[in-house]
Parts: C-alpha cells; structure tokens; sequence
C-alpha cells in the first residue's frame, strides 16, 4: 500500500493513502474530537467535530471523510474549527438531558467526554429537550431515545454492519428520530445482536440490567455463555460451526477445553444454558444437545493439531480416574509428563461410571473417551487403592493429583436412620453402577431433590419398585435438579413431596416402613443451618418399605490420607496447592460435590500448576479447531425472536422406566440445524471496537481544548 | 459496476419548483437530455418525481419522494430509493450503490441543458401567494423579471438564498448560480421577522437531520425567531444569530446545511430595525406579530394569594406562596391558560402589547 506524507499540527505524518485524516491522525496519537464516526463503520460526518483546517482550502474539511494526500498540510486546533466544534457540541447538549449522574452512561458516556474535552460556549442557545419515549418492552434492550444525539450509529450498525436494519430514522413533527422499522423489535426483524448498544455513545440504547455480568471483562462479559461455563468452552463459535455443517470442528472446540466433550453432550449442568441471553426473549438454546450431536460426529481431525511436548521425565501419580482425574492426567501427559492414574473401582470414570445412570449415559459413550486418553501413554490402575498421597508421593513421583471425589452419602440425623432397608445414595448408585444392585421394595422414597436424588428415584424405579417418592425442604421452583429431569421424573410416575421437613423414619420390626414429614412454610440458612419454619398441622407419613438419602455426598477419606482436610474436604491454598509439598488436589474432593464441568476446569488448572511446578510452562490451551471467519453480516432472518427451543426425541415412558438403556436420543441432524439457528451470537458483539474517550489515545499532547 | 442514472425532481426548494414545471412543460426535452446523458455512461434510468406528482408515460421509471433540498446528492437518492429518509454523503473515492447499481444523478433543468444548451435558466417568481416559473436567458436584468417597486423585502435562492434591497436587486442580472432560481416578493404589509419565523420553520423542516449544525441550528432559529413574534426573545439574540449562522456557513456538513442560515442573516442585517422593534418595544410595525401572541400577567390589585393558579400551572412558571401576589415567569410561560380558569378572582388574563407595572419580588397582598 502506498503512503504519502502530510502534516498535522506542524508533524509530519506517514499514512496509507486509503485512510482518511481522521484515522491518520488517531493513529498517530493526535487527537481529533469524533462521535458520529466509529471504526467499524463507514464514515458519515453528521456530528461536525472532526472538522478541521486544511491550508489552501476554504472553511473547514470533514477529517473523517477525506482520505489523505500528499503534502496536506492540517490543523486540527484552527480557531474556525475549534469553534464549529464547540457550536456542534453545544448544540447536541441543548436537546440531550443536562443531568449526568442519573444517567446509567454516567462515566462511560462518549458525549459527556468529548463535551469535557472540548468545552462549554456558553451561549445563550434553546433547550429543546426531547419529549421522553422510553420503551422497555423489549426483554434485552432499553430504548430511552430522549438521550439520543442523532449521530446514528445504531441505524448504521444494524443496517450497514449487520445487514438487518431494524432501526431507521424517522421525522415526527419536523423533528428526527431513530425508530423501530415495525412496531416492536421482534416485528422489526431485529436479531438481538446488540451492536446497537455496543455503539451508542449516549444512554440512549443499552442492555436490560443484569443481562450481562460486570466484572469478568469484556468478551466473558459480553459472551454469557462462555462466561457461565466453568471451563470457558467457547459457545458461540461451536454453534456456528453447527450451523455450517462442520460438525468436526464444532466438536474440536469444545476438546480444546474439555477431554470429555460427548460425555458432556449428554450430562453436562449446562451452565451456559442458564445464562443464555436468549432465554430472556423466550427460551435458552439447547447448548448441550447442540454439544452431543456434534461430539458424536467427531472424526479425530482434531488431532494433528494437538498439542504433545517431549519427555520431561518426571513422574506424577493420579489418585482417582473420574473427570478431574482423568482430565489432568490428560493435559500432563500431553506435557511430556509420564502420568499412572490409580482408581479403586474396577474401572475407570468415577462419578460418570458408578454415580450417573447408565439410562443418562451410555457407558461406551464414556469407554470411548477414556480409551482417547489411554491412547496417549496415559496408564490407569483399576482397583488399586491409595491410603496415603503422602506415601504415594514418597515412592517415588514428582507430584500427586489428588482428584477423589464423593463417594459417600450424607445421612441426616433423624431417628431410624440405621434401620435396615435404609440406603445412601453414593452406595445405592454405585451398587447398580457394579451391577449388583441393593433390593428395592415396592415402595420407595428418597430423600432429597437434586439431580442425585432423582437418578436414585428412577433407578429404583427401574429396579422394579412400584412407586417410588421423593420428599425435598426446597419448594418445586427452587429445586436443585433440572427441570428437565423433574418433568421426566414426573412424566415416569415419581411423586414429588415439595416443601417437606424429615421427622423420622418409622420402623416396623427393624425395617423401614415409612417417611415422617411436616410441610414448611419458609426456610434459610443462618450460620451454615437450616432454619425452618413448619407449616402447622402438616404432618404426614410417607408409607415406604426402603427409603434413600441423596441430601449430599462427601469425600472418603481421612486423615490418614495425608492431607490436611476442613469439613472433610481437603484444604487447598486457593488454588490447587494442598498442605503437602507437591501433592495437588481438584474437583469434587475439594469443592464438595459439584458438576463433571467444574471437575474438569478445576483439573486443567490443576493440570496447570503442576507442569508449573515440575519446571514447565504451564500451558495447556491448544486450538484444536480450524480457524472461523465469523461474518458479522448475519441478515434478517424472518421469525427468528419466536423460534422456540427444539426439543429432543425421548423413549416413551413405557419403555424407558423398566430398563438402564438410554432414553434421551438427543438431536437429529435437522434438530441441530434449527436449533443452531437460534443462537444469538453474543460473540458478535466482541468484534465491535470498543468505544474509545480521548484520554484512551496515545501521547496526550492533546490536553483540553483551550 | 453497472449504472443508474437517477433524474431527480424531487430536490427543489418550494420556492423554486423548477423541476416539476420542466416535467410538466418541458417534458420530450427532459427526456431527451436525460437519454442522451444515460446513453454515454451506460446507465439505466429512473425518475424520483416529488410525492403526489404524476407525469404521464413515465409511470413505470417513476419512482416518488417527499421533496428534500438534499435530493441532488446520489448517495442521498440510494436512500430514498431503499425506503429510507434522504441523508447525503460526501466523501473521497465513493459511489452511492442501490441494487448492485452505482448511483448517478441528474436534475431535469441539467437534463433540459444537455439537449437545449445552457444558454437559460429557469426561474420562479413568487408573489402573493403565486408562483411563475419562466424560463429566461443568462444575463437578463432580475427586473425584468418582476417589478420590485412595491416590495418590502425581496428574497432571492429561497431557503438557500438571501434577502436583497431594491437597489441592490436592480442592479442584479440572472446567472447559473442556485441563488436565481427563483424571486420571492414580500409587499410591504408582510412582516419581515414573521417571514424569517417560517423561512426558519420551514427550513428545519427541510432539514435532512444528519448534521447537527444545520439541524439543531435551524430549530434554534426557528424558536428565537418565534419568541421574537411573541416577546421572549432578547435583544442579545441577534447577535447570538449572527455569530451561530456564521459558524453553520462555514461548518455544515452539505450546501444546504451551508446556506440556510442566508436569509435570517441577511434579514437581520437588512431589517435591524424592525427586529429590535420587535424585541424591545415588542410592537410589530404590521400588525403581524403580537396578535394571538399575549402575555399572561397576574392583576397584583385582584391577586388574593390563594396559589390554586400555581397548582394548576403545570409548567411550573407561577411564583409565589400563601398570601402572597403570585407571578408568572414568562420564560417558563407555555400560554395554556390552566391558570385563568383556575383563579376564581378573574386576576389573570392575557394582556397584550404593553405590560402594565407588576412586582418583580414577592409582595404581600394588598401592599403593592
């Protein structure tokens, strides 16, 4: 590209000659008052402060605009051009709200700067304040356009950037205006891009309240779903590798952050579905049905560009081969680390094996993936228990992982909690899981309302019994477990007592013969304890003959373990660090029980600390995806703000409650296309230039305008 | 990139209608020179005729728009086009696009050039109440024209133009420029400042809206002008005209923008003495002005300091408190009138001319 010289404010400036003097000049740490003009948009002139002065041309140019040329001499601070400025700048102020601070833009306002900037001249001009036409109707957007300046960058940015155009402007009265093109946004073909807000300078377009979190930077900011994920797994772009039919690529970018992306497809809490902005507008997508369809397409092309480095010839033990175990065993072989992970179970998976169903999961799903990590050098040892880290450490490894879990079952305190017939979840599961499952009756409750609690009713019911309870504290809104899972939990049957308090459980002859509960009224937690308030005359027997807790799950462990433990958790410094030298600890073990997505983004940061520690690097990110060109032109696609949430195909209850086989059959290939569709592309957004305030541009010879 | 070339009669100034006097009168010629000038650049053809309009055998090249002083830009044209309010684009290396169609404008008095030579011009002549549309040679005398002997003020360019004295007026001959497509005759009994009021209002009106200068400048003259007609405004607002017109000139985004301020300016230069009239002693020499415009005054001798007129003042421009005679602030003053059917003593009314001698503090009842 060619440059030519010019001068600006008496320095000389090299520039390409495609860009304008306004570009030139910021470049260059010069700074020229600008609103109307924004990076990613064609350049416009409404707003008059980029003016300046041009030696050899009358008046003043329009810097934005003008391309620059050879020998162009500039003044940016020309007392006609000063003046235009601030006449320009008066001139918005006297139809925008002179009341900053109740402004939610309040010092982040690109108008408020620039007016600081260049000053107030005090002339004796109109107020002409706008009539308010606040319109909050929309779910994700406020419009409170009597703070609009006009400069029409959302009209712009939907229109030119986005090739939507769900904004125009419109005169009412004489008077201009930014209008929706229809009577609301959804009939406006609006997409819910955001990049209107991204680019108004004034508090005249922005975001609902709480729509975005603060504080986790912009792109997790911007990006919820990203954000929402433990581990970071870039949503957006696996989506829309989905919707291109990519298939392989969509499934590369969930593996360059989690070793176990079709386990996840099918089990994973998604998080990112909870903070989906497009369940604000009606329903979140299905991310992680989009995952599994995707993870099941995958061809392996990931692998030539993953990541292995050279024998470091350390050695690291592994104690447990669930998710966190397995994931960091993972990452430090692929670090050059030889990694021996030891499980006490038969076989390897821990909670994805013997806690998760096999009706939730099907175990060749999990088979597969291991068998990926196996194929890299890492060695499992199945039914080798670990007494002590401490010790294992000694005999001989550079560092311990310790990643064990919880695998025992909380037991409340109530009388008859040791009758017979009386089980707790973790061995209940795990027993099924081994396949020699504990008798049921024909009668059961379970205790709790989690997740756990409803796959220990549906195994019992598939166990044979004839009907089986569960009785939760939390009301049926605020249970724990998804909503998916509690409406096919109901679908199959399984009654669910809400709002429930345990007194007892009753004993005939040794056995459990029933669940003694008192409905609640309210309760909360003071101090760590529950504090309830019972519903009067609520009392009530749940007549069972085997009854299961699934109110919690804990460690197995001790202090003969060798680590220092709190409420029988092991103590970590914060990050993975336990209270013995070299011996690291993640996931469930050290957080209680969580989800396999926390284990695994807990063990990458394990996976981490340790390389760290064994004198590498640390690094474990990879792109194992191709690159994506995501087009920022997304057009107008009718209908899509009522696109509901495609649902997947599941057994029919008949068949699925009498057998450990799969029920949900996920997406099909149309499903995924549709339901891809419906993303939002929050990402998008991040592509925006960031607004800039003139104390963001270099040098700060500028100062304030005299 | 093939070409569109847009004949477009929808840019004139209502004081100018050339365009659609040539479309009408003139029309084989018009299209003519448009397809002569198509036929050298490759172009295909449209017409944007101003909304309402009809020209017959055009129909299916017609396309239609309200009419905008900014309808001579193509990029500005693109837009109408696409279904979107006028707004110009100048700038470096860019062709205005619609319909993978580079856009290229042509005004039908340009078009009437290429096919009859650019000898002539056309030119509206504007008096009471009627316009002219005559077509006349470059270099005719404007009297020829019309006759400026009665005149009160003689406005040329419309909207873009300025005001003229009679002598200078005589001295002028018809050129290419903007400024002569048309004459407008004001006779002596229009009032000038009620002139410039609409020539204000109509100018925001015709205001794209994209530069903020000639937008909010023009809605700025268009509210000082009106207090003038109404007694708001204050003598230090001719200078703040001059000195805000000065800086629209000189820093509008487009020729519009960068001419509209012409006729208040030069209005005010010519007519100071009317303006301050109207400022000061609040008199309008016609009769024009202050004539449904009154100012509502609160009687001190009838006042019993009740307040109800200050409860039903929903612009909150009464002063006062209990027992006290209440006052209006006629800055804040909207002349709805709330407060006269409020007062159960009939002690406020609208006055009109003059002000009668009020309290400028707070005053109890009955020692003013």
């Amino acid at each position: 590209m060619a440059q030519v010289k010019l001068t600006i404010d008496d320095r000389e400036i090299l520039a390409e000659e495609s860009k304008t003097v306004l570009e030139a000049a910021l470049e260059n740490g010069i700074y020229i008052p600008h609103l109307c003009h924004h990076e990613n948009l064609h350049p416009n002139g409404g707003c008059r402060l980029c003016v300046v002065k041009q030696e050899g041309v009358d008046g003043v140019i329009t810097s934005c605009s003008v391309k620059v040329k050879e020998g162009m001499i500039i003044r940016t601070r020309d007392e006609l051009a000063e003046k235009i400025r601030k006449l320009s700048c008066d001139l918005m102020f006297k139809t925008h709200p002179s009341e900053c601070v109740g402004c939610p833009k309040y010092g982040k306002c690109q108008l408020a700067s620039i007016s600081q900037y260049i000053g107030d001249g005090g002339r004796d001009l109109r107020e002409q304040k706008i009539p308010a036409q606040n319109d909050e109707s929309n779910p994700l957007m406020v419009h409170e356009l009597y703070r609009c300046i006009l400069c029409g960058r959302c009209v712009r940015a939907c229109g030119e950037l986005r090739g939507v155009g769900a904004l125009k402007f419109t005169k009412e009265g004489g008077r201009m205006r930014v209008s929706v093109n229809g009577n609301s946004l959804e009939e406006a073909g609006c997409m819910f891009c955001g990049a209107c807000v991204e680019v108004c300078p004034t508090g005249s377009i922005r975001d609902k309240v709480g729509i975005f979190k603060e504080g986790v930077g912009r792109e997790l900011s911007l990006v919820p779903c990203m954000e929402g994920c433990p581990a970071n797994i870039d949503v957006p772009k696996y989506i829309r590798f989905i919707r291109e039919g990519n298939y392989p690529a969509a499934a590369a970018v969930v593996r360059e952050k989690a070793p176990f992306p079709e386990t996840l497809g099918y089990i994973c809490t998604h998080n990112c579905e909870m903070q989906c902005k497009r369940s604000h507008l009606n329903s979140p997508l299905s991310i992680r049905n989009l995952k599994r369809f995707a993870a099941a397409q995958d061809d392996g092309s990931w692998r030539e560009r993953a990541v292995r480095k050279p024998d470091s010839g350390k050695r690291v033990a592994v104690i447990g081969a669930g998710p966190a175990g397995l994931t960091a065993a993972y990452y430090l072989k692929k670090l050059g680390h030889e990694v021996t992970v030891f499980e006490k179970l038969p076989q390897a998976g821990g909670q994805m094996r013997y806690g998760i169903p096999s009706y939730r999961l099907p175990r060749e799903v999990l088979d597969r993936e291991i068998a990926e990590i196996e194929a890299i050098g890492v060695v499992i040892k199945c039914e080798s228990d670990v007494a002590s880290a401490a010790e294992l450490k000694a005999s001989g490894y550079d560092a311990v992982f310790a990643a064990i879990g919880t695998h025992a079952g909380n037991k409340l305190p109530i009388p008859g909690n040791d009758l017979e017939n009386v089980y707790l979840n973790a061995e209940f599961l795990r027993a099924v899981n081994l396949g020699e499952p504990m008798k049921v009756g024909e009668r059961v409750v379970v205790l709790g309302g989690g997740n756990v609690a409803i796959d220990c009713a549906e195994s019992a019911l598939r166990l044979g019994a004839k009907e089986v309870h569960m009785a939760c504290l939390e009301a049926a809104d605020k249970m724990t477990a998804s909503d998916e899972e509690i409406e096919w939990a109901k679908e199959d049957g399984i009654h669910i007592h809400n709002s429930k308090t345990f007194n007892e459980i009753i004993g005939e002859n040794g056995k459990a013969a029933g669940l003694s509960v008192t409905g609640v009224k309210n309760f909360y937690f003071e101090n760590g304890k529950a504090v309830i308030e019972k519903e009067e005359n609520s009392d009530e027997i749940i007549a069972a003959d085997t009854v299961i807790f699934a109110v919690g799950q804990h460690p197995d462990v001790t202090e003969e373990f060798g680590l220092a433990l709190a409420r029988g958790r092991i103590v970590t410094d914060g990050g993975t660090r336990t209270s013995a030298e070299g011996i690291f600890a993640a996931g469930d073990g050290v957080t209680g029980t969580q989800s396999v997505i926390k284990a695994i983004a807990g063990a990458r940061a394990a996976a981490s600390e340790i390389d760290r520690y064994l004198g590498g690097d640390g690094v474990i990110e990879e792109q194992l995806a191709p690159e994506q060109d995501a087009n920022p032109c997304i057009g107008k696609a009718a209908g899509m703000a009522a696109m509901e949430r495609v649902a997947p195909a599941v057994a029919a209850v008949e068949t699925r409650t009498c057998s450990f086989a799969p029920m949900d059959f996920g997406y099909s290939c149309e499903d995924a296309a549709c339901e891809a569709k419906r993303c939002l592309q929050c990402d998008l957004r991040v592509q925006i230039a960031p607004q800039k305030f003139w104390s963001d541009y270099a040098g700060e010879e500028g100062g304030r305008q005299a | 990139m093939k070409k569109l070339l847009v004949c477009s009669c929808a840019a004139d100034d209502g004081y100018a209608p050339v365009s659609m006097h040539l479309m009408k009168e003139r029309l084989a010629d018009v299209v003519a020179g448009v397809e002569k000038y198509a036929a050298d650049n490759e172009a295909e053809i449209l017409y944007l005729l101003a909304e309402g309009e009809c020209v017959c055998g055009l129909e299916e090249q017609a396309r239609y728009s309200a009419v905008s002083p900014v309808l001579g830009n193509p990029y500005a044209v693109a837009q109408v086009l696409s279904g979107n309010l006028p707004r110009p684009m100048i700038r470096d290396d860019f062709a205005a696009e619609y319909e993978g169609r580079e856009v290229m404008v042509l005004t039908p008095e340009a078009a009437y050039g290429i096919q009859n030579g650019f000898e002539t011009r056309f030119t509206a002549v504007n008096r009471d109440g009627k316009t002219t549309v005559e077509e006349v040679k470059i270099g005719t005398p404007l009297e020829e024209l019309a006759d400026v002997t009665d005149a009160g003020a003689i406005l040329l360019g419309g909207l873009r133009g300025r005001f003229v004295t009679p002598a200078e007026y005589s001295g002028m001959k018809i050129t290419a420029e903007q400024m002569y497509s048309s004459i407008t005759i004001y006779g002596k009994d229009a009032c000038i400042v009620d002139v410039c009021r609409k020539l204000a209002q109509e100018a925001h009106e015709s205001s794209c809206g994209k530069c903020v200068l000639c937008r909010e400048g023009s809605s700025q003259f268009g509210q000082m002008t009106a207090e003038m007609t109404t007694g708001k405004a204050k003598i230090t607002d001719l200078a703040l005209i001059r000195e805000v017109g000065e800086l629209v000139c000189a820093g509008s985004y487009c020729p519009f923008g960068q001419n509209m301020p012409g006729p208040l300016l030069s209005a005010i230069e010519l007519f100071s003495e009317e303006f301050e009239a109207h400022i000061k002693k609040k008199t309008c020499r016609c009769g024009v002005c202050y004539r449904e415009a009154s100012t509502y005054i609160i009687w001190p001798d009838k006042c019993t300091g009740c307040g109800d007129c200050a409860d039903a003042c929903g612009e909150d421009a009464i002063e006062g408190k209990s027992g006290y005679i209440h006052m209006i602030d006629q800055d804040m003053c909207e002349q709805c009138g709330n407060c006269v059917s409020a007062c159960e003593e009939g002690a406020i009314a609208p006055v009109f001319g003059k002000l009668p001698r009020l309290p400028k503090k707070l005053t109890k009842v009955g020692k003013f």
